[in-house]
Parts: structure tokens; C-alpha cells; sequence
């Protein structure tokens, strides 16, 4: 069997228990009296140790059977959580996702444990760090013995059932000698004897084969009916039995047998066999949906077939308006109810839970907190938030910035935290929300909030602004300086978020996603940043838009409003051209002019189209010749040659095949 | 001896090779859409079968004079490292193979050495063997 | 051949057993992800035998056996356990399942387990 076959999910499989680990250790630390996480932890560590077995990848089996063990104590009540336990199964859990990542990466998973697995033996039997199997384990192992011994009552027995028929046998049994579970394996050999009559005695005792306290091997003495063949046909079926003797005995050889020296009795339908404690109490069970996975490649391709077909159902749609078939009409506006559905249920598919992204956070966030001192509490909401998965793969990092941005920079220490009055512990909420075609992610903390005079001060003293025009900012656009590159307010450089990585990478990551960020802050009473992001990617409303003889897409979400002026309405101000709209002043920019849009010979019109776009909370006005209508289209990028083109963000093909550009109004803003 | 193909076309006068490993199609002239604020060498994008493509005049990266579409020109669309290109080309000659030996390195300083390969002669042929890792850059960049 | 039901929540495992017993002429009609699925699949398939996980979240092994032998009490069920698991193998046993495997799996002894408790 070729294991590599299954490496891919062994690594998928693997990643999501280790995430389950992660997420109920920190549950655990908080109710570290709940069963019910015990057990979830548990099973995880129980399932990951049998697949890495499976694959054999023998540090990470033996590593998580400690760990599991050690959970094992915790859930049978034997031992009680300390924080140092905890410690070191985080740590352990730490070292299983290295090996994980080795064999991600095509290593074979080594890792030296030792270190770990002693203090996880450690924590077992703190007395024996060694923790060797005790002595009696020998002893017994040579008690298998050739020598039966009955006493009193026993014989008794043997004289009763003999007259009623029965006869005694001796069935010495061999077992495999990489059998498992003896115990449980000998269990099955008594059931099976049971069934044939009644055992009187076994050697070694009941007791100690259900502890496990034999070798290989083990005797049992057994009262019945059957001859020898049947007897030796009933222990057929059971598997890792390498050898079954049956022996009948004669009257000789029991009357021969010394009577002193008795065993207890065996009574082996005396059920004594410890019973299950197992997972039946696990309360709260996670719900399961059916599903199965599907590359994302194969959904990418789905997507890009079905961009096509829309492409066609475009042209279909010119077609059925110029033919004037009823027919024609009717069938193409089914289409189009029918593939918006299906359009609908694509883009759903490819839509992930922010979950995935979120879930790595706590922990994060724990260890973060240990190391810098402070102490915070992490809330996550919204975490069934959706969003495509190209933009849940990319937006981990910028996350991650602004999570450690606030618990560095945003809260105070404890002390302070404590001068201000506040409560010692800090507060961080990640929350996800949906509004209208946008998500919303923020990172907000309940720390100190941004020092405006700060920031002006540094940005004066780098250049990024000037003395005057610091006066005139706003709060608003004071934070977002610190978005703006090498910008960094902390006057201790840390370990955290001090790398020389300022905030401005995260502007520019959510930026390059068709999103954007703002601040909003509060002195002394902490911060938020916001991030705003696009359903999808790939498929978007457009407004199509005509200048000269091209085509431009607009997107719908940066268009605020659509407007006719006469050309006497428009006015200049400091050279710039203007319009009164709805009681602002909105500066024009002509699609023409930035675009250079070849000349068409046709006379100047008395009318413009003024497409009024926004950016933040800014707006400005596009003056196109015509607007054709809105339109769903599907974003395409231009190519690898042509990247960063001013003010236009891809292109996409129209129903008539001609591709069309989209543009990036955002960049024309100044 | 160590044998290539090339995909041999025209530019006015002058002929032109292409490695056919780098070539994926050849097309006639379609509608193109102008690309503002692109170097001007780019033609602009065309839709190839879904997918938007840029598509280079080849005269303008040359430095050639210009010259109008006819119903000889034809787009090369060939592929390096991933990203595929359009060239418009004045006229496709054949597909010809080439022995390895005949291509000499370019030592005219009449034309930047950077955009070609060398120069193949064959049956009284001479080819200009263009190098396309060096087209697909942006001159200046 | 003999048809063969797959339950167990690790899809990887699913897998590996799967590959197992196809290689070697068992024919895999269902797999299940945990024990009501198992009970649901046993009735709609009626396979010749189960191989049955025993953690798993919604329903354990344990209980699936114990709901599958009510009212097919010819089932024929084998355990997959991991080691240290002696107490629930045993339960399962004693609520009839046939015999149990341990992880890692070992094909010979998969393979044994399987003809043995089919043959019975």
C-alpha cells in the first residue's frame, strides 16, 4: 500500500484535530472542571495517534499516546488540572504541529520528544519518573504452570457434572505474539468456553489475566458436554490465537492433584471485568453536516465555465431583444433565472466560515499575552461569517498584525490598567458582520486608544506631513497615518509588533483585496479598526459606462449615485472643475481626460453623465459621454504583463465578446 | 545535431523566428481593447477564448515604422513562464526546423542584442530568432 | 464478495481500510462517519459485516453496535480500537460485537479478523 496516497488527508485530518486540541485546551483552561472538554480533547488526540500509527510515524503515535494518557487520567478524575499540566500539553501540542508541518513539507515527522514525553510521564507518576512497568508483571508471567490444583469445592463439582455426562478439558491457549488487549482477547476465549460449558478454573487466575498480569499464554479448565473437535472448532473464529490445545483429563489425573494451596474460585461469568467510563457522558455533541471536499481548483474551474456561460447569456439576451420571438424571449429569461440561481449557489460554495481563519487566534493570543505580561481576554463573534475563499486565504496576516497591534500597542499593562481604573484584564473583540454586499471584520481593544499629538509629532518628524497641514486633519485621518509605510508608535521597540513592519502592509494586503480600513479611537478608552471587504471576488455589479467609442465597467460598490448636469452647471475652483451635489462641492474628473480616450467627432454635448463614486467617506464625480446600464460581471485580471495600471483593477468580457476595462475609481482620489 | 522548430514570420521586409515551444496558437486580428496608461508598445487586451490576454504591437517594440492591419496579420500568442502574450505580426511565413549550429550570435550593432536570440540562415533565409523573455519586459523598468 | 460497511469519523482511516480491503477482494458498499449513520447505512445496506470505530462524536462505537444488534441480532460487527482502549473493546464484545482490530492496522491482520468472523 502506497502511503503516500493518503498523506494529503493524514495532513488535513491532522491539522483540523490538532485545531479542535487547541480550541478546547483554552476552553479547559477556563472550566477546567467540564468533562465533556476532557473527553473532546481526548478523542482527538486518540484519533491522531491511531493515524499517525497508521502512517507510521512513530514519534507523533508514542508522543500523542502520552498525551493521550495523560487525558485519560484527567477524565477517569485520577488527576486534576494544574496550570503547569497545562503548559506541558500545549507544548506537547506545539511539538505535534511542528512534526505535522515537517511531514506537510515532505520530512519524515521526527522530533525529539523525549523531553516532553517525560514530563508527561512525569505527570502520570510523579514518583517514578522512569515510570517502569512494576515488578509483578514478571512474577506472573512465569505462573504459567503445568500443575492444576482444585480444592474441595471444586472437585466436588468435577464428580457432579462427570455423572451428568460432562467431561473436563484442559484448553491451553496460545496467543499471537503481537496480539493486543490480551486481556480483551482471553475475554473472548472465556465467552466462547462459556458457551461450551463451565469453566472452573483458569491459570493464571481471572484477576490477573484481566489485568493483563500474563504472557502469551494461559490455561483454563473447562466442564462439557462436546468432544474435543467441536471444543477446538468453537475458538476457530477468534482471531490472534496462535495455538488452542484441548486435553481431556482423565479421573487419575485430577484425583492426582494436591487439594491444598486452592485457588479462589473461578467463577468466571462473575463479571468483574472493569467497566466502560467511556464517552456516552460526553455532553454537547458537535453537530456534523454531511459533506464531501472538493478541490478548490475544480470550484475555480466550475467558476471560470460558468463565467463563460454568462458571457453567452449575455449575447443570448441581445439575440432574443432584436428577434422579437416570444419564444425566444421566454427562454432566455429562464435562463437567466436559472443561471443567477446557479450563479448564487457557485459563489456559496466557494464561500468559507471566517472561522477557519479566526480559530487561531485564541491561542495566539494567550501566548501573546503570557509573553508581553499582560492580561487579556479575547472575544470572537461572528466567527459563521462568510466570505470567498481567495479573500479568507489572504486575510489571516493583516488579522494577525492588528491582533498583535492591539495587545502590544493598544492595551496597558496591568498596572496601568489599573491606575486608569480600569479592569485589570483587557478586553479584545474580533467580530465579523455582513452589511449588504460588504463584510465587516474589526479589531477592537479597550486600551489606551491613539495619542493624536503622538502620531502628528512622529509624522511631522518623518516628513509625512507638515506643520500646517497637521492643523487641519481630522481624528480620523490623523489615526489612518499610521497606516501610511514606516510608521511605528511605540517608543520600545518589542518583539511583537516591532519588526520593522509597520501597519501600512496591512493597508496595502486589504487594499490589493478591494477593501479598505479605517480607525476610529477613542483616548483612553480604546480602539477599533475596521476592515471593510467584497462579498466576492469574481463576479461583481458593474455600471457600464461609455466613452468615446470604449466601454468602461464601474464597480457598484464604489458608485454612490448616477447624475445628468448641464454643462452650465459646472463651475471651477482653484482650477479644479466642480459641481453643487446635494449641498457638497464635488470635484469632476473626466474619464476622458485621465484616460486619454482618442477623440470621437462628434460635437460637444450640453449634457454630462456624472457618475458619482466614493472612497471612505470621500466622493468625487466621473463625467462619462453614457451610461449603458448595470450589469453582473465577472473580473478577470490582464495578464501577467500588466499589473498596477492607474485606476484600473482588471478587465471582463462583455456579452458581445469584447473585453471591457474595470475601473479602480479609489485612484482617483487624491 | 541538436534540432529546434521555429514558427517564421514577417515584419515588412524582414523575417522573424519564434521557438515554437513558447508559441501556443497562432490567431487572426480581433477586436483589441486599448489599455490607457500602458506602455505604449501594448496594443491593448483581446478576449482569447475567456481569457484576457495582452496582445504587443511587435513593430512598436521593435522600434519599427508602423504600419496598418491587413488580412495577412496574425497574433501570436505564446506563453513564457505562465503569462501569455499576444504579438501582432505582419504575415506568417512556416514552421521550420533548424539546425542548432546554424544560428549565429547577433554582432550587428544596427539592433539591441538584448531582444534576440541570434540569427538563424537557412536555404538562403536569414531569421531573426527574437528572444521572448526579453519582449515581455517593460523597457525602462 | 463480501460487503463490507466502513465506519469510522477519521475519513483517513475510512481510507486505509478501505484500500485494505479492496485490495483483497472485499467489496467496501458504504462507509459512515459516525454511529447513527452507521445504524442508518447497516439497514439500507444490510452488509455482511461492519467494521466499527469506537470514538466517534454523535454516537460512539459502542452504543451503534449495541442499537445495530437490536434489531439485527446476526450482525456481524468488528471493532476498530486504539491501543488503550481494552475497556470500550470489551463493552463492544459483550454487546456482540465479533472480534476488534487495533490501530495501527496491520493488512494480514485486518484481512484474518475479517474471513474469520465472515466465516462464522
Amino acid at each position: 500500500m502506497d502511503l503516500n496516497d493518503f498523506l494529503e488527508l493524514f495532513i488535513e485530518e491532522s491539522k483540523e484535530h490538532l485545531q479542535s486540541i487547541n480550541d478546547q485546551l483554552l476552553k479547559l483552561e477556563t472550566e477546567p472542571e467540564n468533562p465533556a472538554i476532557v473527553n473532546e480533547i481526548f478523542r482527538s488526540a486518540h484519533t491522531l495517534k491511531g493515524m499517525a500509527g497508521s502512517m507510521g510515524f512513530e514519534d507523533l503515535a508514542s508522543l500523542t499516546h502520552q498525551m493521550e494518557n495523560v487525558l485519560d487520567l484527567v477524565r477517569n478524575s485520577k488527576l486534576s488540572i494544574t496550570s503547569e499540566m497545562m503548559d506541558v500539553i500545549f507544548s506537547c501540542v506545539d511539538l505535534i504541529e511542528r512534526m505535522v508541518e515537517s511531514i506537510e513539507q515532505g520530512g519524515d515527522g521526527k522530533e525529539d520528544v523525549t523531553d516532553v514525553v517525560g514530563q508527561l510521564r512525569m505527570i502520570q507518576n510523579p514518583s517514578d519518573p522512569t515510570n517502569v512497568q512494576a515488578g509483578a508483571y514478571q512474577e506472573s508471567a512465569a505462573a504459567v504452570a503445568e500443575d492444576i490444583q482444585f480444592d474441595q469445592y471444586q472437585l466436588s463439582v468435577i464428580q457432579e457434572a462427570k455423572k451428568l455426562g460432562n467431561k473436563l478439558y484442559q484448553i491451553t491457549i496460545q496467543l499471537d505474539k503481537n496480539c493486543v488487549m490480551k486481556s480483551v482477547r482471553a475475554y473472548m476465549v472465556f465467552q466462547a468456553a462459556e458457551e461450551l460449558g463451565e469453566v472452573i478454573q483458569s491459570n493464571p487466575p481471572v484477576e490477573q489475566i484481566e489485568e493483563e498480569n500474563f504472557d502469551d499464554s494461559f490455561s483454563i479448565l473447562l466442564l462439557s458436554e462436546r468432544d474435543t473437535k467441536e471444543i477446538q472448532a468453537a475458538f476457530h473464529p477468534i482471531s490472534e490465537l496462535s495455538e488452542v490445545v484441548v486435553r481431556e483429563l482423565s479421573d487419575e489425573q485430577e484425583t492426582a492433584m494436591p487439594i491444598e494451596k486452592a485457588q479462589k474460585a473461578v467463577k468466571s461469568n462473575a463479571q468483574v471485568l472493569p467497566k466502560d467510563k467511556g464517552d456516552q457522558g460526553a455532553a454537547k455533541k458537535k453537530h456534523r453536516s454531511k459533506s464531501i471536499r472538493v478541490d478548490i481548483e475544480k470550484l475555480d474551474h466550475l467558476m471560470n465555465l460558468f463565467s463563460e456561460l454568462i458571457i453567452d447569456r449575455g449575447r443570448l439576451e441581445q439575440i432574443s431583444r432584436k428577434s422579437e420571438l416570444t419564444d425566444l424571449t421566454e427562454t432566455v429569461e429562464h435562463m437567466t433565472r436559472i443561471s443567477t440561481d446557479l450563479q448564487g449557489l457557485i459563489l456559496n460554495m466557494r464561500m468559507v466560515q471566517v472561522e477557519q481563519v479566526f480559530n487561531r487566534f485564541p491561542r495566539m493570543v494567550r501566548d501573546l499575552a503570557k509573553e508581553l505580561n499582560k492580561k487579556v481576554q479575547l472575544i470572537v463573534e461572528g466567527e459563521d461569517t462568510e466570505l470567498d475563499r481567495t479573500v479568507i486565504d489572504e486575510i489571516g496576516d493583516p488579522l494577525v498584525h492588528l491582533l498583535r497591534n492591539a495587545l502590544d500597542h493598544g492595551l496597558e499593562s496591568a498596572e496601568e490598567r489599573t491606575a486608569a481604573g480600569k479592569s485589570e484584564e483587557g478586553r479584545i473583540l474580533l467580530k465579523a458582520y455582513h452589511s449588504g454586499n460588504q463584510v465587516f471584520i474589526e479589531v477592537s481593544d479597550d486600551g489606551k486608544g491613539i495619542d493624536r499629538g503622538k502620531v502628528l509629532n512622529k509624522a511631522i518628524e518623518r516628513g509625512v506631513v507638515t506643520q500646517s497641514e497637521a492643523e487641519t486633519l481630522s481624528d480620523r485621518e490623523v489615526y489612518s497615518l499610521i497606516l501610511s509605510s514606516g510608521f511605528s508608535t511605540a517608543e520600545k521597540i518589542s518583539d511583537i509588533s516591532g519588526r520593522g513592519v509597520g501597519l501600512d502592509v496591512v493597508k496595502t494586503k486589504i487594499e490589493s483585496l478591494g477593501g479598505s480600513i479605517s480607525i476610529e479611537s477613542e483616548p483612553g478608552n480604546g480602539s477599533i479598526f475596521r476592515i471593510q471587504l467584497p462579498l466576492t471576488l469574481s463576479i461583481i455589479y458593474a455600471m457600464l459606462v461609455k466613452t468615446g467609442d470604449e466601454t468602461y465597467a464601474i464597480p457598484f460598490s464604489s458608485i454612490v449615485e448616477i447624475t445628468k448636469i448641464s454643462k452650465d452647471q459646472v463651475s471651477t475652483l482653484y482650477g479644479q472643475k466642480v459641481i453643487q451635489f446635494r449641498e457638497q462641492v464635488v470635484s469632476l474628473v473626466s474619464l476622458k481626460e485621465v484616460f486619454n480616450v482618442p477623440a470621437t467627432d462628434t460635437v460637444e454635448k450640453q449634457e454630462l453623465f456624472v457618475v458619482i463614486v466614493r472612497k471612505g467617506d470621500k466622493i468625487m464625480g466621473l463625467v462619462v459621454d453614457s451610461v449603458l446600464g448595470q450589469q453582473e460581471v465577472v473580473l478577470k485580471t490582464l495578464g501577467g504583463m500588466l499589473t498596477n495600471l492607474y485606476a484600473v483593477s482588471g478587465a471582463t468580457i462583455l456579452g458581445n465578446g469584447e473585453v471591457a476595462l474595470i475601473i479602480d475609481s479609489n485612484q482617483f482620489f487624491k | 545535431m541538436e534540432k529546434m522548430k521555429i514558427v517564421a514570420f514577417r515584419l515588412g521586409d524582414e523575417e522573424y523566428g519564434l521557438d515554437i515551444q513558447f508559441v501556443q496558437s497562432i490567431e487572426r486580428i480581433q477586436p483589441i481593447t486599448r489599455v490607457p496608461n500602458a506602455p505604449e508598445f501594448v496594443e491593448g487586451v483581446i478576449n482569447l477564448r475567456g481569457n484576457v490576454t495582452p496582445v504587443l504591437d511587435l513593430r512598436k517594440r521593435l522600434n519599427l515604422e508602423k504600419e496598418g492591419h491587413t488580412e495577412h496579420t496574425r497574433v501570436i500568442i505564446t506563453k513564457f513562464e505562465e503569462i501569455e502574450l499576444g504579438l501582432i505580426v505582419d504575415k506568417i511565413s512556416d514552421v521550420i526546423d533548424l539546425d542548432k549550429e546554424s544560428i549565429e550570435a547577433v554582432s550587428s550593432s544596427r539592433i539591441q542584442s538584448d531582444n534576440f536570440e541570434g540569427i538563424a540562415k537557412t536555404e538562403g533565409r536569414l531569421i531573426v530568432l527574437l528572444k521572448l523573455s526579453e519582449l515581455i519586459k517593460i523597457p525602462g523598468k | 464478495m463480501t460487503k463490507v460497511l466502513i465506519v469510522d469519523d477519521a475519513a483517513f482511516m475510512r481510507m486505509m481500510l478501505k484500500d485494505i480491503l479492496t485490495k483483497n477482494g472485499f467489496e467496501v458498499v458504504g462507509e459512515a462517519v459516525n454511529g447513527e449513520d452507521a445504524v442508518e447505512k447497516y439497514n439500507e445496506l444490510n452488509p455482511d459485516v461492519v467494521t466499527m470505530d469506537i470514538t466517534m462524536p454523535e454516537m460512539d462505537g459502542i452504543t451503534a453496535v449495541k442499537k445495530i444488534r437490536e434489531s439485527n441480532p446476526q450482525a456481524k460487527i468488528i471493532m476498530c480500537s486504539a491501543m488503550g482502549q481494552q475497556p470500550m473493546v470489551l463493552e463492544a464484545i459483550q454487546s456482540g460485537a465479533k472480534d476488534f482490530i487495533v490501530k495501527p492496522f496491520q493488512a494480514d491482520r485486518v484481512i484474518e479478523s475479517l474471513s474469520k468472523v465472515v466465516g462464522m
